[in-house]
Parts: C-alpha cells; structure tokens; sequence
C-alpha cells in the first residue's frame, strides 16, 4: 500500500492556480475566445463535482489509470496535482494562444516519458497514445456537462453541442488528431459506448478513487462539504461506472439535490475569498461583456 | 476556510463559543473608521462604504477608470443577480452584515471569505435599477421623480442607494432591492437541511430549530421593505418632536415591497465624530442609549443592526437614525423579564430573584447546582453600566469584556445558560451599543438615564437632554402598563 499525503490546503492551492492562470492584460483571446461556450461554462458551481466525476471515470480505463498510478507521483502530492490540472484547464481555456501552447507542450513531454505494463491486465500503454488521451479528453467533457446538468445551470442543447465542437481543440493539443475526436453529442454519447468493453475497475483505480472520495487531512469544513460533492459525483456516475467501482445509486430528492447545491454554493464562497479569485473572476467577465459588445 | 460552517451559524445565534476565542471589537471599529473616512457618499447605509473603501482590487483604480470599471462590472440582468448572490450567497452576505460588529471573533479566514463575498456584489447597471423602479413604481425614474441619479450612492445588504427629488420638491433616498434576492434568498432560507446540519455542530444544546427559525423570519422580513418602512415611519412618529432623536420619514406612495422611499438627510459619520470634542461624543452616546431603550421599552421594538454606518451625528447630541430593516417587535410580557432582571440586580440587589426571573424567561436551566451569587457574578458585566448611580465612561475594553463574557463557554454557568428564540436579536444591544459607546469612550451617569426610561421608575430628568425631553414625553401615549408595574 502507498503512502498518501493529506490533502490540506485543496481549496487555497487550487484557487491560487487558477488566478495566476487568467491572464490580468492578454495579448491575444486565446483558443477559444470569451465569446465561446468553453468560456461561459467555466466557474459553474457544479466543477467541483464534475472534476470528481470526470476521475472516477477517467480511472476505469485500466491503462489510462496504470499510466498514472505508476508515474504520477501524487501520492506525495495530492493537492498539487489537483492544483496543477487545475491551472492547465484556466491556462488552456482563458491563457494567450502562446501559453496554452507552452502548457501542452509541457504535458507531451511529459507524457513521452510515461510508459509501462499494466499490472491489471498486462497490456502496454503509454501516455501519448491518442486512444488513452482521448479518453481522458472525453470523460472530462461529458462530466461538465453532465454534471451542470444536475447540479448547476444546465446549458441549451445547441450550447452542449458547441461545447463539446469547441472543445476538439483540447484534445488536439494534447496530441489527440481531431478526425478521432467527438464534435457533438450524439458523436460523444457513441464514443462513450464503445469504450465500454475496454473498461474495469483494476486494483489501482479502487484504491486511488478510494482516497479521493475520502481524502484525509481536509480541514473540517470541506470534509463536510466534500461528503455532498462525493454523493453528487456519484450519483451523476453512469449506471455500467458505478456497477463496475459496486457504488450502490444514492437516491437524490429534491430536498437532497437541494442541500447539495447550497454546500456548492457556500464552497463557491469560500473560492472566491482566496485571493486573486475575485479578480481573475472580473477580468473574465468585463473580457466577455467586452465581445458582447463588440 | 476551517470554521466557517460554526462561524457562520454564531453569527446567527449569537453563540460563536466554539469559535469565538478573544473578541476585539475595538480593533474592528478601528478598521470601519478609517474605512469611512474614505467615503464620499454622504448618506450611511449599510455597507455604505462597499464601492469604495474595501472594494475589489479593480475598482481601486483611480477616478474615472474605477468608475468605468464599476459600470461595466455592473449587474445588468436578473440573471446576474442570480450569479452572484444565489445559492447561498445572499444569504451568506446577509450573516456576514450581521457579524460585522463582531468579526474580530471570526476566524481570519472566514472573515475575509466574508468581506471578500460582499466585494464581489457590483452595484446594478442604472438600466436594471431603473426597471425595478419601474416595476415597483409604475413608470421610469425620470417621470416617478423630478430628479433621478442614476449613479447609486451606496450600496444596501440586498439593494442599493439613490439619490432623487420628488414631484413635491422633496431630496429623499431611494432604496432598490436587486431583482429576484427576495425570491432567492427565501428559497434558500425554505431548505433548511444544510443550515440545519451547520447548527448541530455549532450550538448542539441550542433549539436548532428555533434559532433557523429565528434568523428566516428575520431575514425575510428585511427583505420585504414594506415592513422597513412601517417600522420606521412608527419610530419617526414616536420620535416626533424629540429633541435630540430623529427618525426621517417614509414617502409612502413611493415605497413598496422593493423600493423604498424616504427623506435624504445628511450628516456626519461615525467616524467622523472621532475628532470632535468629548462632550459633544457625550451627548452622542447618550442619545444613543436614550434612543436604544426608549425603543425597546415604549415601542417594544428593537432595530437588531446597530451598525456604525446607521447613525447620522449633527452635533448637540442631535442623531438621525436610519435603516430599520431588522427590527425585533416584543410584546410588554416578553420584554418584562427584562425589566425584572435589571430591577432584581441592580435595584434591589437581590441575587435570589434576579436567578428565579432569569430562569422564568429561559436565560437559565432551572435547578442548576450553582449558587445565586454565581449566577449573578457571571452576569453582572453585562449590567456594569447601571448597577450605581455614578458616571461611568464606557472603554473599548468594557465592550471587549462584555463579548468575551457573552462567548465564554468555561465558566461554569455558561454550560446552563440559554438563549431563548425571542431574545436572540437582543443580544446585539450588548455586542452592538456598547461597542459603539466603547469606541466613543462615552461618559455619562448611565444608571440614572436608565431610571429616568425604566417604565417602573420614570424618574424626573437626570440630564440637560433629559430636561429637554419634557414637553416631548408630555405628549407621547401612556406606556405598557404591564411594564410600569415590574416588580
């Protein structure tokens, strides 16, 4: 069994990721541009619970997980890593062209260096393999979608369509060719199917998932409001994921629903009391308002 | 964060024990002045001082570019208001206003959480503020006014300030609540579960129900002005003829559910008063209790936010009075417990009856294995003021002292004291005024004003103010008789 460090700190470290992220006077719109959907779906309050979502799926493809499980390293840093996936979201969708660029080119090298067995199912993988990269790419994007959905401020189903359009840019930069790349709903939901077969629960992903959904070291109040985003990440699981971790389906009331929301809220709050949060924030929105104008 | 949940409900309950380690309440109002000194506005409203002295880092650029800034920062739609002040974050600016006074007991983090919160409210485009006004008001401000500005000069907890002129001539301030807060923070305030679960932790031997119940039905009746403005045009009636009390009026057919209207006063603010001489802070403060307790125990009505940004000084001990949005009605049999305690201990010197009135109202567990003089050593800071007929100059450290006596969880008394629903928003008097008079370092013979107030006394003036107050008393409805016969 590894050893895990405790995640004190989530909420100051990822919120000072993402303020350095947004950039105070750009010299370009960047890859999407604040009239895009990419824009307007970011700091939905439902993100913490589609970034759970998204790794509780990412990690039931066992070559996907081996990649990470073996090479990573962040058990000794589990919060930076968050952290630092964090600000490669902010960089990629509101940086300049130029330094979405220079993060990417980052994580490929990076990549280029994760290779191996998996343990689970003794087939190779490595990081680079625009297979295992798209389906990162893809469980990221139905779990913010979905996750909106249920928790935050559903989108129209054109916007949905556009998102996931728009989106086919964040794949390529990791090293994904678009032509293999889900353009629209219908598109994803199919790909999301197919991958199906390949995927399990290997011994690796139920243990990391195992921490992540009961992370120790959280300062008291976000472990109580990390019990609403467990609960919510579990319950916008797909049936066929939460069969394969064995999550029985929690029964969501309203009232539920409701008390989930509010502590997504409250954590929302508590983000934007970090500092620099608020600014990155305003720089966002007057860059928007300023493309409505225009 | 660590914290917030606890200090949030304390906030509410008045029961931060858990939190609340050493309060410096003198340091707090230190921070507020220098804040207003920055203000320009001249009207005090709550959070007056938001789009100025503690505003985000972006509206601190200077002049004409802050102002830019501002505007296009501005709230335009419903749906922005709903983006910033939904789920949870009304209600969470709103508990945040109600723990300004004691904020030094907050953790930093949580107080910053909640300073930074009420940062990221921006005012309302003058377009969305002019379509509440005419929403509310039946026709655009420029033809319900004579003169509209469209600029706010302040911002409120849930709306915000303008300035105007009415048809008749009058300059009144004009209130507008942000479109769809009511709706939102009453659906948040609906469902309860989280709320709820907070509180377990935070006050397990409280009647958690009854304190959710508590903070709703205050909040929500702030967020309906028509309540705002019955209370105040009551206490500006009552007040009438004063001669140091006023109370500006309520421009009825220019008021509603979300707008309200009154006369536009100005004056100086709290902190500018710090640089005036002692003897007219004197007087200030004297109003200021005159004020506090004539409310309580003749209108049996008490405004639950003494926030320095509500008073306007005019010298000569002269004060206006403004916001009346969170005002605790009593009946005279709530109130009379009151009475009694303060008779028991402080007249009478009665230990025995001062315990047996404390635990007829709730305060006290009935049978606690403590001995009278216990219970009445732990309380007496709160009555310091009043307990002799002397002057008493009322020090930061007395406020301090009264908070921490109020969140001590050690003593062995706390552990059966209680806070009956009814008095939850009383206990702002203690964390409120005295912190006011503290910062003042207000003087006077306190005991005796109270006498002179005291519905069972009624004693002849003690003061030049009081002297003053004759013809006015001649003139007022008889009091409570209930209230007159505390024994």
């Amino acid at each position: 069994m590894n050893e895990y460090a405790d995640a004190a700190g989530l909420v100051a470290r990822s919120a000072a990721a993402y303020a350095e992220s947004i950039p105070a006077e750009p010299a370009d719109d960047g890859l999407f541009g604040p009239a895009s959907v990419a824009w307007r779906m970011s700091g939905d309050l439902s993100s913490p619970v589609a970034g759970l979502r998204a790794l509780l799926i990412q990690a039931l493809h066992p070559l996907a997980m081996a990649g990470v499980d073996q090479h990573s390293g962040w058990r000794a840093d589990p919060v930076g890593r968050l952290a630092a996936t964090s600000a490669y979201l902010a960089t990629i969708t509101f940086g300049e062209r130029g330094a979405a660029e220079r993060a990417a080119s980052r994580v490929r090298r990076i990549h280029q260096r994760v290779t191996g067995v998996d343990p689970f199912t003794g087939g190779d993988y490595a990081a680079s393999d625009p297979q295992l990269l798209l389906w990162v790419h893809a469980a990221l994007i139905d779990s913010n979608i979905v996750a909106r959905e249920l928790f935050g401020t559903p989108l129209q189903d054109a916007d949905a369509d556009s998102y996931i359009e728009e989106m086919v840019v964040a794949a390529e930069l990791v090293g994904v060719p678009a032509v293999m790349v889900p353009a629209s709903r219908a598109s994803l939901a199919q790909y999301l199917d197919a991958a199906r077969p390949q995927l399990a629960c290997s011994p690796a992903a139920r243990e990391s998932m195992g921490y992540l959904l009961d992370p120790p070291g959280l300062d008291e109040d976000l472990a109580d409001i990390w019990q609403d985003i467990r609960e919510a990440a579990i319950v916008s699981l797909p049936e066929w994921a939460r069969e394969l971790y064995g999550y029985r389906a929690p029964v969501l009331t309203p009232a539920r629903r409701n008390e989930i929301r509010q502590a997504l809220g409250v954590l929302d709050a508590v983000f934007l009391g970090e500092p620099g949060v608020l600014e990155a924030r305003q720089r966002i929105i007057l860059r928007m308002r300023a493309a409505v104008r225009a | 964060m660590r914290g917030l949940w606890r200090a949030l409900l304390a906030l509410v309950a008045g029961t931060a024990a858990t939190v609340v380690g050493l309060v410096l309440v003198r340091r707090r109002i230190g921070r507020l002045r220098f804040e207003r000194g920055l203000a320009a506005a001249q009207l005090a409203v709550r959070g007056g001082l938001r789009y100025a002295g503690s505003a985000p880092r972006l509206f601190a650029a200077a002049g004409e570019s802050r102002e830019r800034l501002r505007n296009d920062l501005a709230m335009q739609t419903a749906d922005d208001v709903t983006a910033t002040l939904g789920t949870m974050k009304g209600v969470m600016v709103k508990l945040g206003q109600m723990a300004s006074y004691v904020d030094d007991g907050l953790a930093p983090s949580v107080r910053r959480t909640l300073g930074r919160l009420q940062d990221s409210v921006p005012p309302m485009s003058p377009e969305l503020a002019a379509g509440m006004i005419e929403a509310e008001l039946g026709g655009p401000p420029d033809r319900i006014f004579e003169r509209w500005d469209p600029e706010p000069i302040a911002a409120a907890s849930i709306g915000q300030v303008h300035r105007a002129i009415t048809a008749d001539g009058l300059a009144v301030a004009v209130k507008v609540q942000y479109p769809g807060i009511a709706e939102m923070m009453a659906a948040d305030l609906d469902n309860v579960s989280l709320l709820r679960r907070m509180l377990r932790v935070t006050a397990p031997s409280q009647d958690v129900d009854g304190l959710i119940d508590e903070l709703r039905e205050r909040v929500l009746e702030e967020l309906d002005y028509r309540k705002e403005a019955v209370n105040q045009q009551r206490l500006h009636g009552y007040f009438a003829g004063h001669p140091t009390i006023s109370v500006p009026a309520i421009v009825a057919e220019l008021s509603t559910r979300r707008v309200v209207t009154s006369e536009l006063v100005t004056g100086a603010r709290f902190a500018d008063i710090a640089s005036w001489s002692q003897a007219e802070r004197d007087l200030a403060g004297e109003t200021l209790y005159r004020f506090v307790f004539r409310s309580l125990y003749e209108v049996h009505a008490f405004n639950g936010d003494p926030h320095p940004g509500n008073y306007l000084f005019h010298g000569g001990g002269k004060v206006t009075f403004l916001d009346f949005g969170m005002v605790k009605h009593f009946t005279p049999i709530d109130l009379l417990p009151l009475m009694q305690m303060a008779r028991n201990l402080c007249v009478d010197d009665d230990p025995g009856r001062f315990r047996a009135s404390l635990e007829e109202a709730g305060f006290l567990v009935p049978g606690a294995p403590l001995s009278d003089a216990e219970v009445a050593d732990h309380l007496a800071v709160f009555y310091q003021l009043i307990r002799r007929s002397e002057s008493v100059t009322v020090t930061s450290d007395y406020a301090s002292a009264v908070v921490r006596r109020f969140f001590d969880v050690r003593s062995p008394v706390a552990q059966y004291a209680r806070i009956p629903r009814s008095y939850v928003i009383l206990q702002r008097i203690n964390l409120g005024l005295f912190a006011l008079l503290g910062e003042m370092k207000a003087t006077a013979n306190w005991r005796a004003i109270a006498e002179e107030i005291w519905p069972f006394m009624q004693a002849p003036p003690s003061t030049p103010m009081g002297r003053d107050e004759l013809p006015w008393l001649a003139s007022r409805p008889a009091l409570a008789a209930e209230l007159t016969q505390a024994q």
